[in-house]
């Protein structure tokens, strides 16, 4: 019967956001008709459609990764957006700095050092919080506006392509950038390395003592503590895991789709990340749904944009709803339930 | 002669932007002080902050009045404020994930709902702006009269706010009990004191107080609204709150240091230093990770604060 009860509730979330959706389309004046029309055509219309949802549950897998695994052991980690960028610029400055390499060793390079930039940015506010108690909501919001702003720095002064006068690097070499998986669309490797993070996290996660220790200490702090589990280390453990994810993401949008650092390569994923992990419940299997869901949601949302003039912000509103709905559903629903008799 | 004369003409506007700069941080960090002595964390204060900055401005906009701008700021945070609080005080659902999911559903609905009214404009939407009110007498006292006293009904609100937030906070009983309720939820309600109701009107305060910081940027300090205008003020609003520790005066003192940070900003980027503006732009972003540092050990949170208190819990 708890699965029925689980069903409904989803069914219920489903239809109110929808309604929701309509309401907001409709007191806006725009034509609900097309919008719902748009909508399912820029999911499944066509190749490209698919295409576009993976490439953009890429980063939100791997940023979605990081921010479960930081979830999971009682650290907020709010910053993958901040992260994502560091990540971006280490993949950068490999690009730019270092010698040319085999293509292989050129691309793993660049993953590690997009994962330890990501991680450092990370596990300053992870540091702070695990010894002294500094909150980490406000640390990592605020390294992403200052993540932001040094991207914004760099691609002006030492990462400048200096052919151009607009503002981002020059192009990565070849030996930089993902394979396409599904030429013509955008499809690229990085959503193969997504995947692979997810099985690992899955592993050391649920299957290490590691894992387990990160868990124990993101469940209760007290009872890690009285059985010499340290807290300390975890949570520096985990921001590290957490932002080199988060880093990741930001590696893979360079080297599968933008092939140069520039303002703005994130619309927003690092904090998305954080609805995909809600969702997700913190496990990889459901990051990975929830990834593709919200990909989907979005890719639906620019469709409706071209064809219907809808603004995208509309995803927002729905995403911050549907979280408040999943997460208030067991009382919200109570009343509607009962008198379905569903117990 | 004259150079001296520029100096302090320059000092004397970098104090006076400081206090206007301050005015949204104080105010929204006034009403989370009150909702967090009272055990509640509002992670969703930069989400009460635009919609109040957006409620107030289509109001004006629409009205030419700023006193129903003002009403509408102080509903639109309040719209915010309440949707926390059913869902952290009635479903109990984690306070910091209700509050990342509201800044989420703010910024969307205030970026759609703007969209959808103006439609993509070249021209910027204006709507009016508070002007500056000189006090008799005290505006001509030398420098502390432009600071202090020749600035708008925003900045004089502000200062009225610290000291009747002040006195209910530290000299009426109701004061000491939302700190009792801040600190033991239990024992708070077994002597009777009304746990949910309590911290429903410290909700309401914070949503009111939230919203009237967001309006300050509409309707003050920029007479326009664009997506996302509060760009973090609500989160480095937080820590305000973290630095003054939630004391009306604390809040005020710290909101100026970052407040300060962030006129020489706006400052420094005029200047023509040769340097992209972004090494400016994120200068009050760093100050305010600084300015935590400083809070380091000195942490008097309330002991219920973040935990939703369910009655029938032991």
């Amino acid at each position: 019967m708890k699965y029925t009860k689980e069903l409904v509730s989803t069914l219920i979330i489903i239809l109110i956001t929808f309604l929701l959706a309509a309401v907001l389309i409709i007191v806006a004046k725009y034509d609900p008709g097309m919008a719902l029309q748009s909508f399912f055509y820029g999911i499944f219309g066509s190749l490209h459609g698919f295409a576009e949802i993976m490439v953009r549950a890429t980063p939100l897998i791997l940023a979605g990764l990081g921010v479960s695994v930081a979830f999971s052991t009682g650290f907020f980690n709010i910053g993958a957006e901040g992260q994502l960028y560091m990540g971006a610029i280490a993949i950068t400055f490999v690009g730019v700095f270092l010698p040319p390499m085999p293509p292989m060793l050129h691309i793993a390079v660049a993953i590690l050092a997009g994962f330890l930039l990501g991680g450092i940015w990370a596990v300053i506010p992870g540091f702070l919080k695990a010894k002294y108690g500094v909150s980490e909501i406000i640390t990592t919001i605020m390294f992403n506006y200052i993540a932001i702003n040094i991207v914004g720095i760099l691609v002006r002064t030492v990462l400048k392509n200096t052919e151009s006068a607009l503002p981002y690097s020059p192009v990565m070499p070849k030996s930089l950038s993902f394979p396409l998986l599904l030429y013509p669309t955008r499809l690229h490797g990085g959503l193969i390395l997504a995947l692979a993070c997810a099985v690992l996290i899955y592993i050391i996660m649920k299957k290490t003592t590691i894992g387990y220790e990160l868990r124990v200490v993101g469940f209760n702090k007290r009872a890690g503590t009285c059985s010499g589990i340290s807290v300390y280390k975890n949570i520096v453990l985990a921001s590290l895991i957490s932002g080199g994810l988060a880093g990741l993401a930001g590696v893979s949008e360079i080297a599968g789709v933008h092939h140069r650092l520039l303002e703005g390569i994130s619309p927003g994923y690092g904090y998305i990340a954080i609805i995909v992990a809600l969702m997700g419940r913190n496990h990889p299997m459901g990051v990975i749904i929830s990834a593709i869901g919200l990909s989907a949601l979005q890719v639906g949302a620019n469709s409706m944009q071209r064809q219907a003039g809808i603004p995208t912000s509309i995803t927002s509103v729905l995403m911050g709803v549907i979280v408040l709905l999943a997460l208030g559903k067991n009382i919200m629903f109570s009343g509607i339930l009962k008198k379905m008799r569903i117990k | 002669m004259a150079e001296a004369g520029t100096v302090l003409y320059y000092i004397v506007t970098l104090f006076a932007a400081s206090i206007r700069m301050a005015v949204p941080l104080t105010l929204a960090g006034l009403g989370e002080s009150f909702s967090e002595r009272s055990g509640v964390l509002n992670i969703g204060l930069e989400g009460i902050m635009l919609s109040g900055a957006f409620f107030s401005f289509m109001a004006a906009y629409i009205t030419q009045s700023i006193i129903v701008g003002v009403i509408f700021g102080c509903f639109g945070g309040l719209l915010i404020s309440m949707i926390h609080a059913y869902m952290s005080f009635k479903c109990y659902v984690d306070q910091v994930i209700v509050g990342i999911a509201l800044n989420f559903f703010s910024l969307g609905l205030t970026s759609f709902l703007f969209m959808a009214y103006f439609g993509r404009t070249t021209t910027v939407p204006q709507c009016p702006v508070v002007k500056p009110i000189r006090i008799p007498l005290l505006s001509d006292i030398p420098i502390v009269g432009d600071v202090l006293f020749n600035q708008d009904i925003f900045v004089y609100f502000m200062i009225f706010a610290c000291f009747v937030s002040y006195i209910i906070l530290y000299k009426t009983v109701w004061g000491t009990n939302i700190d009792a309720i801040g600190e033991h939820p239990k024992a708070a309600d077994t002597v009777g004191l009304n746990v949910k109701k309590t911290r429903y009107i410290t909700a309401i305060i914070n949503g009111c107080l939230g919203g009237l910081g967001g309006a300050y940027l509409t309707l003050a300090l920029l007479g326009f609204f664009m997506e996302n205008i509060t760009s973090g003020k609500g989160f480095i609003a937080l820590v305000v709150v973290i630095l003054g520790r939630r004391h009306p005066f604390g809040v005020l003192f710290a909101a100026l240091l970052v407040g300060a940070a962030e006129a020489l900003q706006y400052r420094l980027q005029t200047l023509g230093s040769g340097l992209p503006s972004q090494v400016f732009i994120m200068l009050p972003y760093v100050v305010t990770v600084i300015v935590l540092l400083f809070s380091i050990g000195k942490s008097n949170d309330p002991a219920a604060l973040g935990i939703s208190y369910k009655r029938s819990s032991r």
